[in-house]
């Protein structure tokens, strides 16, 4: 786990020429992108592979899809609106990732979020503004809380990977009972009640639909997340915990508080995006509930990896496959559920250490920081 | 009477999805890669047993079609964590979405639209003579002809396991890989076999679910039993033994839920709830703490 992160240890060994700093920035940004980029290109070449099957030109179905996620404002607004709750839960995999913790949880953390944030919605009186406020706070605090219990097991030897996937269905189950019992609404759709119009997140407009402020908070909550990890003492802490947990005990700081740190930011993250999503995009938490953004933000993290302004890029770049799909199946008929199939295979491959040494060579090998974390279940 | 061999009937086809990917969970893990794809197996193979038998109008050869398509899902795993040594985590993930979207293009493709599928015939129950007359206990004796292919794949999954020779190095290989290395026997072959088991069991599970306990496909039946069954495999402590009680354990919860209740009333989700918790409580360690294999989630690399 060195690669990327050798220009901060550099630094100490003297003055350098400008250039040569900015020949070693371009070169482990491209390093960075490799990964993500040998993972595309599979998923793309598979892509084809299924669009020619179903019979339809690969140059049209994938202009279709380009045009769908970016070629107009009401497309860009559907990426916009897809990219937020995904910019939340990639952040709440990629900070626990810097902490050594894989946070699988995402997807309860968001439930538990978009229920918390409803609830205040629904019954706290006073302005909207203030509600909505008051509301996202809470949905954070709820997911904090979610993050926090597997971050409690791992200190009792429970593993993360496996508690935060048996939570999430507990998470799940929670918000479905409370949707439908003290929360529930007067609807024939089972679930909530929609929470008043003044509470609802404001639609950013210009033509953008249905996308809302909640992108711009998507924005901050990034640099806030890169802040608190790349320049802040804690920051550094938990950085070393998850690279080097014995150096970092050699060196004073404790390994059990900083995991405990970085998985409940981690669903502190997941919870904002929940609530949002509930406040802003839904106005309420239905049953079934909207799904899989929790195990989504996995793989937007990871294309991003594991970096905030990574996040943003890979939501976007999600956002936009989904929003594009439903353009190219209406367009051309080649199945929507072929984004989901494209996001799998880059998932696949976005960690394969040995794949890139077999196709880059073995210097590729010190790439793979950033996308994999070097232990096992019972480590 | 009438209700408690309903309900163990009901407990017993509930169980056995769960009991088969559990076993394909165990051979994965025992082995040294993590399952977390067991759910997507489990889909894309009752997609494939359907899609098979439809086909060929053989419910058999559907079956055959559903492990085929198993084993290649596992063979997915295989390749991508141990030969790329991509996160086993992750690669599991990935097996889960790529048969979420799988299944979802593959309905379009087949059957022309999404959401459920064509009738197919599905196996039929068979009642073993006089046993099938027991009262209540009968019932164990009154179901589909999987049900008695996981009757006998318990016990030859534990003697394969903790008796022959290809257990014990499967074992070996999940806690010191290098000391099975060291002895001349090949890691990743072993390796490999583990996880393509692992698919083959968890299609099966599949396959009953859309072969037997209903005879279509819908997309995402397996909702989830996939990690019920990662959860029998932990809460059996990666036993086959215990992952079966753990999974009639589960199954049992199931047929409450789907029966409407036995007498108290407990909301379906809290139900629902019981087989997670369950595990979480098997982990933090009451009534001796659950301990996955030592080398399970880390790539082997030969030195």
């Amino acid at each position: 786990m060195s690669g990327d992160e050798i220009e901060e240890v550099d630094e100490a060994e003297g003055r350098r020429s400008i250039g040569e700093i900015l020949r070693e920035q371009v070169v482990a940004a491209g390093r960075a992108l490799i990964f993500p980029a040998v993972a595309l290109a599979i998923a793309l070449l598979v892509g084809v592979v299924v669009i020619l099957i179903t019979g339809n030109s690969v140059i049209e179905a994938y202009a279709a899809l380009l045009r769908g996620g970016f070629g107009s404002r009401q497309a860009l607004g559907r990426t916009i609106s897809n990219a937020t709750p995904l910019i939340f839960t990639g952040l709440a995999v990629a900070i626990p990732f810097r902490g050594g913790l894989f946070n699988i949880g995402g997807e309860g953390q968001l439930f538990i979020g978009a229920i918390a944030g409803v609830w205040i919605g629904l019954t706290m009186p006073g302005p909207g503004p203030l509600v909505a406020f008051v509301a996202i706070i809470v949905a954070g605090l709820a997911g904090w809380i979610w993050g926090a219990i597997p971050g409690l097991l791992k200190i009792w030897g429970a593993h993360e990977v496996i508690t935060t996937i048996m939570l999430n269905f507990i998470g799940i189950n929670l918000t479905f009972w409370l949707a439908k019992n003290p929360l529930s609404g007067e609807g024939a759709v089972p679930g909530t009640g929609f929470v008043p119009e003044g509470v609802r997140l404001t639609r950013l407009g210009g033509g953008l639909g249905a996308a809302h402020y909640g992108f711009v908070l998507g924005i901050v909550a990034a640099i806030v997340a890169y802040i608190l990890i790349w320049r802040t003492t804690k920051g550094y802490e938990l950085r070393t915990v998850g690279q080097a947990p014995g150096a970092a005990r050699y060196a004073g700081m404790s390994v059990a508080a900083n995991s405990f740190l970085a998985i409940a930011l981690g669903g502190m993250f997941a919870g904002l995006g929940g609530g949002l999503e509930s406040l802003g995009t839904f106005g309420k938490v239905s049953v079934p509930f909207i799904s899989n953004l929790g195990f989504n933000g996995i793989g937007v993290a990871l294309l991003g990896r594991n970096h905030p302004a990574g996040v943003v890029l890979g939501a976007i770049f999600f956002g936009g496959l989904a929003a594009g799909a439903q353009q190219m199946q209406f367009s051309t008929g080649v199945p929507l559920d072929l984004a989901d199939v494209l996001l799998a295979i880059v998932l696949l491959f976005v960690t394969a250490t040995k794949l890139v040494e077999y196709l880059l060579g073995r210097r590729a090998r010190t790439f793979a920081a950033g996308t994999r974390l070097e232990k096992g279940l019972a480590g | 009477m009438d209700e408690l061999t309903a309900l163990l009937a009901s407990t017993i086809r509930n169980a056995t999805p769960l009991a088969f990917a559990a076993l394909g969970g165990l051979f994965s893990e025992r082995s040294g890669v993590i399952n977390i794809g067991l759910e997507g197996m489990m889909l894309i193979s009752a997609f494939a047993g359907v899609a098979g038998a439809q086909g060929s109008g053989s419910t058999v050869f559907g079956l055959l079609v559903a492990l085929a398509v198993g084993l290649l899902f596992g063979l997915v795993h295989a390749v991508a964590s141990i030969t790329f040594e991509a996160d086993q985590i992750i690669s599991g993930i990935a097996i889960n979405l790529l048969a979420l979207g799988g299944t979802g293009l593959l309905m379009v493709l087949f059957f022309g639209s999404g959401g459920t599928s064509p009738r197919i015939e599905p196996f039929s129950r068979i009642d073993i003579p006089l046993l099938a007359d027991i009262p209540i206990v009968g019932a164990i004796f009154s179901q589909s002809v999987l049900v008695y292919l996981l009757y006998a794949l318990v016990p030859i999954t534990w003697w394969v396991l903790y008796r022959s020779r290809f257990g014990l190095r499967l074992r070996a290989v999940g806690e010191v890989p290098e000391a099975v290395d060291t002895a001349g026997v090949n890691v990743f072959r072993l390796r490999y076999i583990g996880v393509g088991l692992s698919g083959m069991l968890a299609g099966l599970g599949g396959a009953f679910l859309s072969m037997s306990l209903l005879s279509a496909f819908t997309e995402g039946m397996t909702n989830g039993r996939g990690f019920i069954a990662l959860a029998a495999l932990i809460f059996g402590r990666w036993n086959p033994v215990g992952a079966f009680a753990a999974a009639l354990l589960f199954g049992f919860a199931q047929a409450v839920v789907f029966r409407g209740g036995i007498g108290f009333t407990v909301p379906q989700e809290f139900i629902e709830m019981f087989p997670y918790l369950l595990v979480i409580v098997a982990l933090v360690g009451f009534g001796g703490r659950a301990v996955p294999p030592a080398a399970s989630g880390q790539p082997y690399r030969k030195e």
